[in-house]
């Protein structure tokens, strides 16, 4: 699709180029007579494929039913769209908003939720622990 | 599925992913996010874009985590010198850090005392006091937690995630109902929530598993979250592990319900029909998800490996032949 949608904006650019090129070489040459027709039909020919194109072109919109946007979000889960930061960390798409609750996994499961009560010396204990049991899954 | 990602850090890190994310520590350290310019030269040639803080951040956690305790060190320094010693958050990144450090519960309440100190000089600041609910947690005093809580909550109601904190805390002293309570003040402040009605309708369950109303209300909550969301695959095995509980049940109390009515009038019992509607829907939910997610779908790539192998589980146990 962003293919067929660049075609056709180029199409129309050439169209309207040309359009607006011809208006400016008749309005020199003829100044006291009327715009030929062919001239005008060019011109709003090329607005129509101009705006096809860049509706064509135009990224996929997003689900505007809040289950589906979230079913969305949940199926898919976070991936990266091709944007990295200076650090050389990319940008990932939108998650769950509610994830700071920490509620998602239910209970007793060690998610990173709640960042203001974040455990630190129990973090750390589990990951000594891991490093002492072989550093292994 | 989960790759180390600093500027956004996933929902659930394990040491692996842990170590990942600190060793990034070394690139990022060896070049300096601020410019060495003087003033007004270092706001036109500065490269820190909004992203560098976070990502500064959460290398912080990262690297007190595996014990990198050096970069840690000099990520804070950083952020430090970018942002105040008197800047709130700086204060509470501070805080960690020393906490992070503290060798036995002696130290600890060094760092409590620390805590109490500065608010004293300023009660205002939120982050340092959910840190000192955090340091008595980890002392084990978890009655204290617990009441340091309520005066955080009575200050500022408005707080989601320290009601949430507050009914993990409840929840796991095994009081119910104020857990259920405090999750309801969740859902007062963010209805959409779906994953604060999966928990609330958990807490229900776990209530009292085996009695109509909590069971009906776990349901209704299930029913929600699965409503708000629809693919949520812990909505769905709620939903149907708590229907499979309520149809013998509601197939039971036919006959003796219309005595049961007019005690409880706030949770009227559902239709046996409906149940067995809703345990149906979720059924074959749970089978699509677990097809699409076996069949490498990349569409459904994101749910979580566990649940889809629990919801698998649940399917199985049931012993109908799933396609």
């Amino acid at each position: 699709m962003p293919v067929f949608g660049a075609a056709l904006n180029t199409v129309g650019l050439i169209f309207l180029t040309h359009a607006v090129y011809s208006t400016h070489e008749h309005t020199v040459a003829f100044a006291h007579t009327p715009l030929p027709l062919d001239i005008t039909i060019e011109l709003l020919v090329s607005i129509l494929i101009l705006s096809a194109g860049i509706v064509a072109a135009s990224p996929q919109l997003k689900p505007i039913q809040w289950a589906k946007w979230a079913g969305k979000i949940e199926r898919e889960g976070r991936h990266g769209e091709g944007k990295w930061t200076r650090e050389g960390e990319e940008v990932l798409s939108e998650g769950d908003p509610f994830a700071f609750l920490g509620l998602g996994k239910g209970f007793g499961t060690n998610g990173e939720g709640r960042r203001g009560f974040w455990d630190v010396r129990g973090k750390r204990k589990e990951y000594a622990n891991w490093v002492r049991a072989g550093g292994k899954q | 599925m989960t790759h180390a990602n600093l500027l956004t850090p996933p929902a659930q890190i394990t040491p692996q992913t842990a170590l990942a994310l600190s060793q990034k520590a070394p690139p990022i350290l060896s070049t300096s996010p601020t410019s060495p310019l003087p003033w007004p030269l270092s706001l036109l040639f500065s490269r820190e874009t909004p992203e560098t803080w976070t990502i500064h951040e959460n290398l912080l956690f990262a690297s007190l985590r595996t014990g990198d305790d050096a970069s840690a060190r000099q990520v804070l320094d950083r952020l430090t010198t970018r942002f105040g010693a008197d800047n709130e958050r700086i204060i509470t990144l501070r805080g960690i850090y020393e906490e992070a450090l503290a060798k036995d519960d002696k130290d600890l309440e060094k760092v409590f005392e620390g805590y109490e100190k500065v608010l004293k000089a300023d009660p205002t600041n939120f982050g340092v006091r959910k840190r000192r609910v955090a340091v008595l947690k980890s002392l084990g005093r978890t009655a204290d937690a617990i009441t340091a809580l309520t005066v955080l909550l009575e200050n500022s109601p408005t707080d989601a995630e320290a009601w949430a904190e507050l009914g993990e805390l409840y929840a796991s002293m095994g009081a119910w109902g104020q857990a259920i309570f405090c999750l309801e003040e969740v859902l007062l402040i963010m209805p959409n929530a779906w994953s604060a009605h999966a928990q609330l309708a958990t807490l229900h369950y776990l209530s009292a598993p085996a009695s109509l109303p909590p069971l009906t209300l776990s349901l209704r909550h299930f029913a929600r979250s699965v409503e708000l969301n629809d693919s949520y695959l812990r909505g769905y095995y709620g939903l149907k592990l708590i229907s499979s509980k309520l149809i013998p049940l509601l197939s039971e109390s036919t006959s003796v319900s219309k005595r049961n009515n007019n005690d409880d009038d706030d949770t009227p019992p559902p239709k046996l029909q409906s149940v067995k509607k809703l345990e149906e829907l979720a059924t074959s939910k749970l089978a699509e998800a677990i097809r699409q997610y076996s069949s490498g779908n990349k569409d459904w790539a994101g749910l979580d490996e566990a649940e889809v192998i629990a919801a698998r589980e649940l399917l199985d146990r049931d012993g109908k032949v799933e396609r």
